[in-house]
Order: structure tokens, then sequence, then C-alpha cells
């Protein structure tokens, strides 16, 4: 059932005023504050009214006109849509808190663009979420992209400009060219089809028809340049180098956004493209013989699963641990890229449920490492041993979230993972579930000693961390900062232009160091423990403000939720009747 | 069918001109109101035209002739208005409005500035309106004549320099162009262009003469657009006219030459000529995707701002040319929105980049370090203008570039799609470059510039009515204003492609009969 209704476009509408009454009141900082904490509860309660609705089968349309013939800009509230805008709304909600905790505790400048491009990107977001189709949401993706690169830029450090540029340049190249270069391919391909005004970039479960009958050839390419336009947000390789440079950003736009909003944006474009634009029908028809199955998405999977296992690897290399972080979401958002690739009903549920599943772990992590970096100014995990004892609660938070990116049961990605090992075996693509196994033991591998030292070892008495220092491939490296630390320096390394360790070094957090009455940090010291151990916090929030402890624990609750309960906290409902809504898959 | 107000659209400001230099003699400021006034009546005289075209139902009402003087065509003359002519005088008469407005404070404010500025209206008007091949190469002189003493009226050096350059190749232009014209008299004996349309498709489109024709035509009129390797004129006359004059220049009279070649190419030599004759299309399509590459590199290579402006230009206007080469109705439709586009977009650049210059002396990208947060109100008219023209959607940027590409698509033109779709970066990395100096930045405290920003929060602190942060009383409110008004409005035209659609549809159905 289609309804039309204000309530998408309300959705949106509501953060984009809320970005002017934030501009308007910058002088007023408990003000401006209250309207983003205002408008991102108002947002998520309009996306959330939808929610029942939407599990009952009615669409809810918001038609604003035509922008071109046959292409309306239209908002539209379907399954899929309501999955990414109730999850990107409510953790704007969380984030919105401890962006507050965050920004004064660091009294970082600027704080109003801040806060207004923070809320221009969530709407942005949403409106992707909400985008009915192609056009609609290439609107929103370049949109989305200009209002995260004030935040990106945030520090206004020659690294931060730099990393501004980078992220810019990567993500109007997926944007601008790529996926306006395959809106137009389809619009093209769908006008060819007989019947007037037969063009339309519509999304329409289980693909547009007219792409069906199209010039296989055209629409393989239109496929391949779409899925790499969106692939660009969604850091698929080898595209992925504007997201680990973004680290430069304040944490909680590293959190919401490059793990949650953003880079979703890239693989929700991938969904849309795989199951509303093409359909996994047309997509397995595509392509040539030798692709087999998987027809058309077959190089897709292939780019995920090689991104997925090269991240991971990448990872375990890292001592910062924004950066490990930004890898492992690199890593991560593959398998949801992996399991929409292998068309498959089962696959295609844990891809989607991957969504919310990582975006709460990954949220968490992030959290964890901004109020580490707000309480101890300590960025590298090397000197992070026995930090369980300064902050405990933080730190038992990212446990649980990195126990879950791993695929550990009862936390959420496990229940998502295993659905796609499932669907690839099922689907008779065995190599994919082997690469999800191998990449599981490497989540390991990188997180497992980041909760071990934090509580069973000492600053004194620690093993060596990254696990894996040194270049690939066992050149000896030559030590860009002198500094004695293995660091991401190696000569094969793949991402050294641009380097948030270099923001560490500079000290740019650093300033305040006086004025913060939490630190335990002394002038000239950057980070790590201070002399004499760790001192020991108590669990009931003694290590830092409940601003920034209540977002962690609330996103380490719902990992939880979502790993033991999945259908009783709707996503995993949301999930189920989007690919049940596919004609010919089989679930 | 006669009607008048064609006649009036070009006789009101060409008559309004007498009237700055007459009134001059007794009242000082006489100027800047009657050239106001003129333009207001041109405004409603052009909306007019377009309404009436746009509601029209007939294929008579939707081209509207009238003939000069009562003579007939073909041999009178005759001023024709249809859709396409009915946008770029909308365009003209609009962008006159917000560039009187913006000058008001800035000028030049000499009453001679006012009468060329009236003269250049009338004679971009004349060019748009007119429907005889010789009559347009009247007014295509009236406009660079006026155009040459506009540059010069800087007074400085440089800009009688680049007023020169701009004369000796704007003639050579003109002159290539007359001689093409020429030979279409001798061959055909008409200047008309629908009479010439008909005689043309008697004689066949492959014969010489006529290929030479279009040739010196093509050749005259891309050096008035300045179309890369021609458009070596173009940055100097920009970058030392006056602030104002740039923006007027910058958005209307490359405009309206790149307008005359799709009149010249679709009405008079038409669809067939391109079809017969594949070389010469062949070769549009080339010159004018080089200019995209080449004009994009350049701009991105300048420190001066109005400099990077200029050759943005010449890489817009390639996408225009590559649009008319392409010989597809999609891609007309792109170049038509793009012209339209950017004129308001180059006149919102240059007029942001004035305001800036005349409040700290910024002429160059690294100046701009900082500016943001002392003018938020101007940077952020030109971040927008200028993520516009890049063609980040909402905005009129997006729709230009949508039809060029998909035109390029139909027609399978890989090639140009390709670089259609790429002019985005390329014009990214102008336009990134301008928006990161003026917010992420910080102002460099060089003396000079020290000086100049103290002495505005000087003025500031006397003045209670800031307009613009609060640091820019020097800078006028109108001049904020329009530039901010002009920039909202590059975003809220993307809602625009039904004007466009409904009043080209019957040009371009006679273009691709």
């Amino acid at each position: 059932m289609i309804e039309p209704t204000i309530r998408p476009l309300a959705a949106v509408a509501v953060s984009f005023v809320a970005a002017a009454f934030i501009l308007a009141s910058g002088r007023r900082p408990n003000l401006r504050e209250a309207w983003t904490v205002l408008a991102s509860v108002s947002m998520f309660g309009i996306v959330a009214s939808m929610v029942p609705g939407v599990l009952a089968g009615e669409v809810y349309v918001t038609n604003l006109g035509t922008v071109l013939p046959g292409v309306d800009f239209v908002l539209r509230a379907d399954p899929l849509g309501v999955l990414f805008a109730s999850l990107a709304s409510l953790l704007w909600i969380v984030t919105s808190f401890y962006s507050i905790g965050y920004m004064r505790g660091l009294d970082e400048h600027n704080q109003t663009r801040y806060f207004a491009s923070f809320a221009v990107s969530v709407a942005s977001a949403v409106g992707i979420a909400f985008a009915g189709n192609l056009l609609t949401i290439f609107v929103f993706y370049e949109v989305l992209s200009v209002a995260t690169y004030p935040l990106v830029a945030h520090d206004e450090t020659p690294e931060a400009r730099a990393a501004g540029r980078k992220y810019l340049a990567y993500t109007f190249f997926g944007g601008g060219v790529l996926v306006l270069a395959g809106t137009v391919l389809v619009y093209w391909l769908t006008s060819l089809a007989p019947g007037a005004e037969s063009a339309t970039v519509d999304f329409t479960p289980g693909g547009i028809s007219a792409l069906a009958n199209a010039d296989p050839t055209a629409a393989s390419v239109a496929f391949i340049v779409l899925a790499l336009g969106f692939g660009v947000k969604a850091g698929l390789m080898p595209f992925h180098q504007w997201l680990p440079s973004a680290m430069v950003a304040p944490t909680p736009v590293s959190g919401l956004l490059h793990a949650v909003a953003v880079v979703k944006s890239g693989v929700f474009g991938i969904a849309r493209v795989v199951l509303d634009v093409f359909g996994p029908e047309t997509l397995a028809d595509l392509g040539p013989a030798s692709f087999g199955d998987l027809g058309i998405a077959l190089p897709v999977a292939i780019i995920a699963s090689i991104t997925l296992t090269v991240a991971s690897i990448i990872a375990l290399r890292k001592d910062h641990l924004k950066r490990r972080l930004a890898y492992s979401t690199i890593s991560q958002l593959s398998y949801i890229v992996l399991g929409l690739a292998l068309l498959e009903g089962d696959a295609l549920i844990g891809g989607l449920l991957h969504i919310p599943a990582h975006a709460f772990m990954k949220l968490t992590l992030f959290l964890c490492a901004g109020i580490i970096h707000v309480e101890t100014h300590t960025d590298n995990i090397s000197e992070m041993a026995g930090i369980g004892r300064r902050m405990p609660l933080t730190m038992t938070a990212f446990g649980i979230a990195a126990a879950g990116m791993a695929g550990i049961p009862l936390v959420a990605g496990f229940v998502s993972k295993w659905y796609i090992v499932i669907g690839a075996l099922d689907g008779g693509n065995a190599v994919f579930a082997g690469v999800l196994l191998v990449s599981g033991v490497l989540n390991i591998a990188y997180f497992w000693p980041i909760v071990y030292q934090a509580f069973f070892e000492t600053p004194d008495d620690h093993d060596t961390k990254p696990l894996l220092e040194g270049p690939f491939g066992g050149r000896d490296a030559i030590r860009a900062d002198g500094s004695g630390r293995t660091d991401d320096h190696g000569t094969v390394d793949i991402d050294a232009s641009v380097d948030p360790d270099a923001n560490h070094e500079g000290g740019v957090h650093h300033a305040h160091d006086d004025t913060d009455e939490h630190h335990d940090d002394h002038h000239g010291h950057h980070g790590g423990p201070p002399a004499g151990g760790w001192p020991k916090r108590n669990w009931r929030g003694g290590e830092s403000t409940w601003f920034m402890l209540g977002p962690i624990l609330t996103a380490a609750a719902l990992s939880l939720l979502l790993g033991i309960i999945p259908h009783t906290i709707v996503f995993m409902r949301i999930v189920e009747t989007i690919v049940g809504n596919l004609p010919g898959v089989v679930v | 069918m006669s009607d008048v107000l064609l006649a009036l659209l070009v006789t009101v400001p060409l008559v309004a001109a007498i009237f700055p230099l007459l009134f001059g003699l007794r009242y000082e400021n006489a100027g800047w109101p009657i050239a106001l006034a003129g333009s207001l009546v041109v405004t409603g005289l052009a909306g007019t035209l377009a309404w009436e075209i746009f509601t029209a139902s007939t294929e008579t009402g939707q081209r509207l002739v009238h003939e000069m003087a009562g003579y007939p065509a073909p041999y009178g003359i005759e001023l024709v208005g249809d859709g396409l002519s009915a946008l770029i005088a909308l365009l003209i008469s609009v962008v006159s409005v917000a560039v009187l407005i913006y000058s008001r404070s800035t000028g030049p404010g000499s009453n001679a500035f006012y009468s060329g500025f009236l003269l250049l209206m009338g004679g971009l008007l004349g060019m748009t309106l007119t429907g005889d091949l010789f009559n347009l190469f009247v007014f295509l002189e009236i406009v660079g004549l006026i155009t040459y003493a506009l540059v010069a009226s800087d007074d400085s050096g440089m800009a009688a320099y680049g007023a020169l350059k701009y004369l000796f190749l704007g003639t050579v232009g003109a002159s290539l162009y007359l001689i093409g014209v020429g030979y279409l008299l001798v061959r055909t004996g008409s200047l008309n262009m629908l009479d010439l349309q008909a005689r043309l498709a008697d004689i066949g489109y492959t014969e010489p003469l006529v290929q030479a024709a279009f040739g010196f035509i093509l050749i005259g009129l891309m050096l008035k657009i300045a179309v890369f390797p021609l458009h070596t004129w173009q940055p100097d006359a920009y970058t030392y006219a006056p602030d104002t004059v740039s923006a007027y220049i910058s958005a209307l009279v490359s405009t309206t030459a790149a307008y005359a070649l799709i009149r010249i190419s679709f009405d008079v030599f038409t669809v067939d000529f391109f079809a017969a004759n594949q070389l010469i299309t062949d070769a549009v399509v080339l010159v004018a995707s080089i200019s995209i590459v080449v004009g994009s590199l350049l701009a991105a290579m300048q420190t001066e701002i109005k400099r990077v402006f200029a050759y943005s230009s010449v890489a817009q206007f390639g996408m225009i040319v590559v649009a008319i080469g392409l010989n597809s109705r999609t891609a007309l439709l792109g170049a038509v929105i793009h012209l339209v586009g950017h004129g308001l977009m180059k006149a919102t650049l240059f007029m942001g980049a004035g305001i800036l210059s005349s409040a700290y002396g910024a002429t160059t990208i690294s100046d701009y370090a900082g500016l943001a947060k002392r003018s938020p109100i101007t940077s952020g008219g030109i971040a927008v203008t200028g993520l516009a023209l890049v063609g980040i959607p909402p905005s009129i940027g997006i729709l230009g570039k949508w039809y060029i590409a998909l035109g390029a698509v139909e027609s399978g033109s890989w090639s140009v799609a390709i670089i259609i779709f790429i002019s985005t970066l390329l014009t990214l990395t102008y336009v990134a470059r301008i928006i990161e100096t003026l917010y992420f930045n910080p102002p460099e405290a060089t003396h000079e510039e020290t000086a100049a920003s103290e002495s505005v929060e000087h003025v500031a602190v006397g003045d209670e009515a800031v307009a613009d942060g609060g640091l820019e009383t020097r800078v006028a409110t109108e001049r904020i204003v329009v530039v901010a008004v002009l920039a909202v409005s590059t975003v809220a035209l993307f809602a625009s492609v039904d004007l466009f659609t409904e009043l080209l549809d019957p040009v371009f159905g006679r273009f691709f009969q």
C-alpha cells in the first residue's frame, strides 16, 4: 500500500531546520545543543512512527514534484529505507550527547559549524535512506559529501585540510562522476524500452523490469559503475584511502559518520542498486557465462572479499587506535557488500542485518577511543597497557563490541555473520564462507590484544604491540618521524600520505590540558600512562562524565540486544520484510 | 504578425542610453536611477515575452515576429522571439538588474558608464532577438565596442591592456563572422535566417562555399565565446576590468555569443548540415572537449581569483559548445540550461569576489585565507555557487550537466560522456581550493592585510548597522544581498526544468524535425 504523507519529508527536514537554528544560536551553546538534541529525538520519533506501518506493508511517500521527465524528487519510506533511517536517527541521539561531552571536554573551536554540519549530514543520510529513486539518492549523496567535508577538515591543521581534500576528491569521484554516470546510463537504458515515457530510475523491489531486457553489456557497465560509485563511500578497495585519512576528524564524527552514516550510505546505495534497481535475478543473468550463478555480482563479491581480508591484515599493523578501527570498518563494510553480492536470501538477510549490527558495535568502539583520547590523550594502542584500571566501564564496552566484531555469539556481529556464512554455503560459494571465517580469526588477532592488555597487563610489563610491525615484505623501514616507535611509515605502506599520528604528535589537542580536570597528562607528554601507572577508578562512572559514558554503554547494550533478541528490537523483522518482498529470492 | 514587444526590448535600452549622458550634464548621479529604471522595464518586457510564449498554444504564438519598419522578410529585418531567445532575454535582464543594484555603491559611477551599460544591454538583447545574420553582426559589434570601453573603464594601465587585447581579437572574431555571412550572401542572396535555412537546403550542405561560411562563422563566434585556444583575450579582460564589469560581461557577453552560435547552427545550417559534414561536427566536439579539460587545468593553476573564474568559463563554454557538436536534442537542452545557469553562477562568483576584494583587498586565492569568518554571507554565497558550478545537486549546475551527459550517452559519444563526468573533478580542483582557503586556512598575517582588516574593523565599531557578520560595513548591504539571492537562485533553479522544457520544446521541435 502506498500512502502519501509528509512524514518522510518531515524526518529529513527536521534536521535541516535544526541546522539553521544551530547556526542562529551559535552564541548560546546550551540553546544550540538543545536544538541538536531536540532534532535528533524528534527525527527518531518520526522515523519510528513509520516502523509499524512499514512492517505491515505500508510505504509512506512524499512526492516533491518532477525534476526530469519521468523522474520525480520523491521521498519514500519502505522497509529498506526505514532500516537505515531508524539506525541513523537512533544513533544520532546517542552521538549527540557524546558530542557535547567530547567537544566541551576538549574545548574545541568552531563548535557551531561542527554541530550544524553534523545535523545536515544526518539529514542527508536520512534523505539517502528515504530516496525513492537514483536521482534523489544522488542529490542527498552529494549533499552528504559536502556537509561532512567541514567535519573532516574541522581541525584546520594542514593534515586535516589534506584529509579534507582527499575526502572531497574520493567522494566526488564516486558520487559526481560514477553515480551520476550510472544514473544516466540507467535512465538511458530504460528509455530504450518500449512504451512512451518508459525512462525511469525509480527503486522497485526486485529491480526495474526494463533493465532485465536491456542490452546486457550496457546494463553490466551501469551496474559496475553504480556499485563502484557507492563503493567509494563504502570503502571498497582500492577506493578506501579516504577513510583512514578522515580519522583526523573529531571522534564523534568518526563514530557516527565514518562508521555509521557516511560509509553506510555507500553500502546502502549498493543495497538499493542490487535489490531495487537491478534486482538479484537480473544481476544473476548478466555477465559472461563463466561468472556462474552470481553473474555480474561476482566481481563485486571478489572485490569485497579481497577488501575484507586485506583491510584486516593492514589493521593488524596499526598502532593508532582510530586508524585500526578505520581499517576494521573497511573490512566490516565489505561483509555487508559481500552479503549483498551473494544474491542469496540468507546472505542478503545477513548483509542487511550487519548494517545495524556493525553500526552499534563500531560506534561503541569509536566512542571508547574518543573517551580515552579526551581523558588520557592516549591514541596509540602500545601505550594502553593496563588502561582497564583507569577506564573499567569503557574497556568492558570495548571488549563486548570487539567480541561482536569477531563474530562471537551473543553479540550482534554473530547473528549477521552466521546468516552470511549460511547464505554463502547455500548458494554453493563455499570459498566466500571460508573468507569470512578467516576474517573472524583476523578480527580476534587485532582486537583481542587491546582488550587483553587493558585488563591483564601493566604499562611496565606488556607484550609489544602491534602484533605485526615493520612493513609487509620485510624490508627495513626508514622511520619518517625518527622515533623508535614502530608505526605506519613503511615503504610499502599504502596510506602513508596523510597520517593522523602526525596530529597526535603535533599536539593540537593538548593546548587545553590545563583546563581539563580529569587529565592524567603532563605538558610535553603525549598520551600513555602517567608515571607510576594508571590510577584506579571505580566502576560507577568515576572515569569520565556520563555525557560520554552513557552513550557508550547504550551503544554496547544495543549490540548485545541485537545479538540476543534480534527480532524483538525490530531490526531483524525489518530485514526479513525487505528480503521477503523480493520476488524470486528464497529465504 | 508584428509584435511590438520585441522592438521595445531592443529599443528601450538603446534609447535610454542617451539619458544618463543627457541628464548627467545637470545632475551628477543621474546615471544609476535611469539605468535601473531601464533595466526594470526591460525585465518586465522580457518576463511578458517569456510568459506569452510559455502560455501560447499555437505555433505562431510560440514564435513571435516583428518586421522592422514594416518591411517584410526576407528583404526587411525581422526580430524573432521564441522560447530560446526569451530565456536568454530574461537572463540578460535579470543579471542586468542584479549587477546594477550591486554597482550602486561601487561604481564605476560615471554617467558614461551607465550609458555604456544600457547600450551593452541593448546590444545583447539585439543579438538575442534578431532574425537576420547581418543585423546580428551589427549588434555583435555594438556589444564588442561597448565591452572594450567598459573593460577599460578601470582607468588602470592593465585595464587598457586587457581592453586593447580584447579589441584586437574581438574585431578579428567579428570580421571572421562577417566573412562567413558574406559567403552566405554571395551564394544565396539572403540574410534572413529562416529564408537562408530553406535556400541552403536547396543548395546542399556539402558545397565548399557553404562549408567555408560555417567555418568562418564558427571560428568567429568561438573567438567571441572564448573557447580554447581562442580564449586568450578573455582572462585579461575579466581580470583587469572593474568588478562590476567583469561580473556583467562574464555572465552575458560570451553567453550571448554562444546563443548566437546555437541559433545559427540549428536555425540556419540545421542538423542536416552537421549530418552531412561529419568532419566539421567531429572538429567542434574535439575542440570543445579540449577546451573543457584545458580550461579546467588552467583554472586550477591560477592564483588570482578572477583568473580562476575566467579560465573556468573557458571550460564551461567548452561544455556548451560540445553539446552543439553532439547534435542531440537532449544535449542541446542541457546546453541552454547550462548557458543560463553558468551566466547566473559566474555573475554571483565575480560579484562575491568583488565584495571580498573591496572589503579586504583580497584578489588572490591565498588572500582568501580565513575570510569566511569575517564575511560569512559572501563566503557562503561563493561556496554554494562554486559547488553548483561543480555540478553538486541540488543546483542548476547539475541539470545542464545531466542533459549534456545524457545526450552524449544517447548519441553514443562515450569519450565525450566520460569527459563530462570527469569535468566534475576538474571543476572541483579549483572550486575546492577556494572553499578550503576561505574556511579552513588560518588568515595569513601579512602586514598589508592586517592593516586592511584593522581598518575594516575600525569602521565597524562606529556603525551599528552590521551587514555581514559585523566586520564588513565598508561593503554596502545590497551588494551582499544580491550575491546571497543569486546564490540561492542557483540552488532553487534545480526545480526549473519544466520551465526550460516548456519554453524550448517548440523551438527544438523545429531544430530537430
